[in-house]
């Protein structure tokens, strides 16, 4: 019995954080969040557990009692992506964080996730689509992305620098195919949204795949061990 | 007397009320017959995606949806493997026949799917009829397009006889036919040669782990592409007119 192999304990990556990452109802289709395609591109071996909600800010996320199931159920291995900001950053919203709060919430989830051996992993705030008048994305996030890079530096988190790496993807589309990424539609076009809609920071089902890429891909940037669960399919010409 | 007409006034608008909320719909089924490009697809080949799949999130709960398309069928090899035969046991009077070939009929490059025009005729009047004979309403949609530009950078059709048949048979039995070809086409002129391809199963080496080598498909969608197909059929069936629109989802 000593060669038998332990069956192998399933990884929950939990993705916490706000509507860009969220899973979304029916009724809002085609909005998505970059949580859903997410987790298409692991192996059986991972489950991802999308708690993500929309409006959401760390303050607001903690207060209603949304991380605390999280740690309760974390386990070693496991891994906590950490994705806030846009919600904290605005100060007319009621989800409003202050810097110093954002910053000792983000260091609540990662001295917690760490307390029970689970992996965080700290991700700057997706990319608004806002261009200036030359036709250069613009920065919208300085502020709260910049004290994600800083937990991240102080602590030794892996650091996903998503607005950078969005921004610059945003970019190549350009002002005006980057509103493919976004959910843009036409009025009648789709019945869930009769009147139509211009939304520069949710995604279509193209712009949550294209960031879900980019996570999974710096995942493999950073080495970590969740990179040995992504799924495997052998190299063939044609599908 | 003031009162009582009141009253009167008031027993109006319930019975009103009433007659308009009272019958509830009857729940009825959409058969969806058809190729790759329709059909339902396993999480392990995402991002490629069928259009029947996000239509059936349009529809409201009267509706259920079974998507009997499947990849590499013709209309002959769906009658073959009597995926059809299925289909006909179990259509119920008021359901929906939503029927889509053409890109597997017109491959004469795969003789095993392959179907003759006059033998893409027949099968189409067959499907019509047998859905008849069951009370059910068939629609004819004609193939989705293909992703062709040509040098000036037109999209071009790309099921130029099969389409023009299914027209045919729709105008000489007078069934609802949604020209998907045409409005698709239009589509991708609208994304332009290059952007089309977003709408597509176009992918780059290493950017999806179940497509490891890319892939470069400008027949099959991705999610994205297909939410645009399913609107357009959304839009050829309110076009129609048909009863079936009413089912589609409202914003209250």
């Amino acid at each position: 019995m000593s060669f038998a192999i332990a069956p192998q304990k399933k990884i929950t990556v939990y993705l916490i954080g706000d509507s860009t990452i969220a899973d979304k109802e029916v009724s809002a289709y085609p909005e998505t969040g970059w949580g859903m395609p997410f987790h298409y591109f692991f192996d059986s071996t991972v489950v991802v557990d999308n708690r993500a909600k929309n409006g959401r800010s760390t303050r607001t996320f903690i207060e209603e009692g949304r991380w605390k199931p999280v740690v309760e159920n974390l386990k070693e291995g496991d891994y906590v992506l950490i994705q806030f900001g846009h919600n904290d950053e605005v100060p007319t919203k009621k989800s409003y964080t202050t810097p110093e709060q954002f910053t000792a919430n983000l260091l609540k989830f990662v001295s917690e996730a760490r307390n029970k051996k689970a992996v965080p992993v700290l991700i700057t705030p997706v990319a608004r689509r806002k261009f200036d008048s030359s036709g250069k994305i613009e920065e919208t996030h300085a502020v709260y992305t910049q004290l994600v890079k800083d937990v991240a530096a102080k602590y030794k988190v892996p650091l996903i620098d998503l607005d950078q790496k969005s921004q610059e993807l945003v970019q190549q589309f350009g002002p005006e195919s980057s509103k493919y990424l976004y959910n843009y539609l036409l009025p009648a076009e789709n019945p869930h949204y009769p009147t139509g809609r211009k939304d520069d920071t949710h995604f279509s089902e193209l712009g949550a795949r294209k960031m879900a890429e980019i996570v999974l891909q710096e995942i493999k940037n950073l080495n970590l061990e969740l990179a040995n669960h992504i799924r495997v399919v052998p190299l063939k010409e044609k599908k | 007397m003031i009162k009582a007409n009141f009253k009167k006034a008031l027993f109006v608008c319930l019975l009103g009320l009433v007659s308009f909320t009272l019958p509830i719909k009857k729940h009825i089924t959409i058969w969806m017959v058809g190729d790759s490009t329709m059909c339902q697809y396993d999480s392990s080949r995402f991002p490629l995606t069928g259009w029947g799949m996000p239509f059936a999130e349009y529809l409201d709960s009267s509706v259920t949806i079974k998507n009997e398309a499947k990849g590499g069928r013709s209309t002959r090899t769906f009658i073959a493997e009597n995926r059809w035969q299925k289909v006909v046991e179990n259509l119920n009077e008021g359901d929906y026949v939503f029927i889509q070939f053409g890109h597997n009929d017109e491959a004469k490059n795969y003789p095993d799917r392959y179907t003759t025009p006059e033998d893409y005729r027949n099968n189409l009047i067959k499907f019509v009829k047998e859905s008849r004979d069951k009370k059910a309403i068939p629609v004819l949609i004609t193939p989705v397009s293909r992703r062709k530009f040509d040098a000036n950078r037109n999209a071009i059709e790309t099921h130029e006889v099969y389409s023009k048949i299914v027209r045919e048979v729709a105008a000489e039995m007078d069934v609802p036919l949604i020209d998907l070809d045409a409005m698709s086409l239009k589509l991708l002129q609208q994304f332009g040669e290059k952007n089309s391809a977003l709408l597509f199963m176009q992918l780059e080496p290493g950017e999806n782990p179940d497509y490891p080598s890319g892939v470069h498909d400008n027949t099959h969608f991705n999610a994205y592409g297909a939410r645009h197909i399913a609107e357009l059929v959304l839009q050829g069936v309110n076009d129609l007119h048909l009863e079936l629109s009413d089912r589609i989802f409202k914003k209250s």
